[in-house]
């Protein structure tokens, strides 16, 4: 067996900006053909490249993982319209860079901590790669186990856990009242940005139907036509409380335009129903009192962000936890794809786990 | 051997109350994987328990304090296996399990100090029985509603404070929990309906305490259930009132 090692080469939302990262974006229907070309420089054996909108990597397996990163870079800098030194691509190797992946996989490298759209572009990248044909043993090894430390991550902690955005925590607090969200009626009134972004979400989590309400009728039609929902003039959303679950205010009304006596009077006639009231709107929409109301829960704009920021802080606890669980899997099994290299970087478990600081061989 | 298969069930409860407690200081959202086996290990324990306590008297082992004591958890605890995953209260666990645990603590404390021993009955009544078991059955149910409803106003209190502590996260939403609250009350009425219908076929007519006592509490059962139907209680008052009846339930056991 020849002495392969295994590397990282790549960049993210840590270490470079958004218009780097769009130069050196990889489209799927073009990663086939970078392959080929990757596995074309001398002593690359194998690749993965990994694209997504926060990152852009290539992992492989080479003879001598120094060189092939110096000719890697060499290949993007040619390929991809960068000065030379322009981008400080971050190279990992042998267990560095498998405990970089593993982390990758398990969303503790990604810009939303632990969120869980990455697990399934490593297993598209990979997918990708193994079908043009450019993966064999030590990726195959690589691959699998980090969709096995990205699984036990998940299933072991709350990484994933939590709002993180104020749309989040919207729908979170949504799906605490209402359980799962399909069948749930909104309504919007005021057809602004956040309103939509977050009957948007919420709509994405199985919410039924959308009624949007707006002082201008044209631009409720317009947001109503959107989402597919159905738009109602501005004097009458009131009438139409009745069946509705969730509401969400962001109008530019310098006063309050939902009154508690109007809430008391729909919640008379709701039968213990509860309602959800969400106020994005500075200067408020609804008035506080609301939420002393039976059944009514109201938020506003700092309350959810409030909740989102303790959501994020709470992800960040869980990063220790995950770690060391990664650290106890490498312990009890570790690095497959390093496993039997002549010069001892591998072999049984426990022998080829990483340095825990995770050291690269350049910066993050 | 009994006492040891109860002291099993009880250490079983104290795992999963303590599993439970460490997955929420652990910021989990979902209960501790061990959690449900530790119940259903406990289940078994306690229906061991049952049937060799059953087998001792030749008849349903409810004869002392201790014994109705377990009959009543075994009750909580397998309406919480069948109807509480179903309702999706996974976390009923954190709630139920020190509830179960403390009540067979003062059970094994009772059978340790003063269990009476064997009571085989002069002749087995089939209808006394029935009575005796669907009525603490209901018990089980009315607990459990009574342990639903102490979720509710927490889950309500949290949503109002717009400040949701970890324990928010492990909560059921609060629509499940007064589903839940219904359909445990519902079981509860139906199980002492049978318990009472039960009790006029016994060889034995009830005392009039007893039959008085059961009644009551049936009735503030119905009761509640009607005006429910018929007014559509909001969920806040239908969970004070499944706590206040359980109280007073409990209160009534006590009596007899």
């Amino acid at each position: 067996m020849s002495p392969v090692s295994i590397f990282c080469l790549g960049v993210n939302h840590k270490t470079a900006p958004v218009e780097l990262r769009e130069r050196l974006a990889i489209s799927e229907h073009s990663v086939p053909g970078h392959l080929g070309e990757i596995c074309g420089l001398d002593g690359v054996e194998e690749a993965v490249v990994l694209s997504t909108c926060n990152r852009v990597e290539i992992y492989g397996g080479a003879g001598d993982p120094m060189a092939a990163l110096d000719r890697l870079v060499a290949y993007l800098e040619s390929h991809f319209a960068v000065a030379p030194g322009e981008v400080e691509f971050y190279r990992h190797a042998d267990a560095a860079a498998a405990l970089h992946l593993f982390e990758v996989a398990s969303g503790l490298d990604s810009m939303v901590l632990g969120e869980t759209e990455i697990f399934g572009q490593v297993k598209k990248a990979y997918a990708l790669a193994q079908s043009t044909g450019t993966t064999a043993r030590r990726m195959n090894k690589l691959f699998q186990q980090s969709f096995s430390v990205g699984k036990l991550v998940r299933s072991g902690t709350s990484i994933q856990q939590g709002s993180t955005s104020v749309g989040s925590a919207a729908v979170d607090l949504a799906e605490k009242i209402f359980g799962r969200l399909d069948g749930c009626r909104v309504m919007i009134i005021g057809a602004g940005e956040m309103s939509r972004i977050t009957a948007q979400s919420l709509l994405s989590r199985g919410a039924r139907s959308i009624i949007v309400s707006n002082r201008s009728y044209d631009k409720a039609q317009e947001l109503a036509a959107e989402l597919k929902g159905e738009a109602v003039r501005f004097d009458d959303w009131e009438n139409k409380l009745d069946e509705i679950d969730i509401v969400i205010s962001s109008t530019a009304a310098p006063h309050a335009v939902v009154h508690a006596a109007a809430i008391r009077r729909v919640m008379e006639r709701r039968r213990g129903h509860s309602l959800f009231l969400i106020d994005i709107a500075v200067p408020r929409d609804i008035e506080e009192e609301v939420n002393g109301i039976d059944n009514v829960y109201l938020y506003n704009i700092d309350q959810l962000q409030q909740i989102a920021n303790e959501g994020k802080a709470r992800r960040e606890r869980q990063i220790a936890i995950c770690r060391e669980l990664i650290a106890g899997f490498l312990r009890e099994k570790g690095i497959e794809a390093l496993a039997a290299l002549p010069d001892g970087r591998g072999g049984e478990p426990g022998r080829n786990h990483p340095d825990p600081s995770g050291r690269p061989l350049t910066h993050p | 051997m009994d006492l040891l298969h109860l002291i099993l069930a009880t250490l079983a409860f104290l795992g999963g109350f303590v599993l439970a407690v460490v997955s929420w200081r652990r910021e989990s959202d979902r209960p501790h994987g061990l959690n449900i086996p530790l119940a259903v290990a406990g289940l078994v324990f306690q229906t061991l328990f049952l049937h060799e306590r059953g087998q001792l008297h030749g008849r349903c082992p409810i004869t002392n304090g201790g014994e109705v004591l377990v009959f009543v958890c075994w009750s909580i605890v397998i309406l919480y296996l069948a109807l509480g995953r179903a309702f999706r209260l996974s976390l009923l666990g954190v709630f139920t399990m020190p509830i179960v645990f403390l009540l067979q603590l003062f059970a094994i404390v009772y059978l340790v100090l003063a269990d009476p021993g064997a009571r085989p009955p002069t002749r087995l009544d089939p209808w006394l029985e029935l009575h005796a078991a669907m009525s603490l059955l209901a018990y089980g149910a009315f607990a459990l509603a009574g342990i639903a409803g102490v979720m509710y106003l927490v889950q309500d209190r949290q949503l109002k404070s717009h400040r949701p502590s970890r324990l928010f996260y492990s909560m059921p939403p609060i629509r499940y929990l007064s589903t839940a609250l219904v359909r445990l009350l519902s079981i509860g009425t139906a199980l002492l309906s049978i318990g009472i219908v039960a009790s006029f076929f016994m060889d034995v007519r009830p005392a009039a305490l007893h039959l008085f006592v059961s009644s009551a509490v049936w009735l503030v059962y119905a009761l509640l259930l009607v005006v429910h139907a018929w007014k559509r209680l909001p969920p806040k008052r239908l969970a004070f009132s499944a706590i206040a009846s359980f109280a007073f339930a409990l209160a009534a056991l006590a009596a007899l």
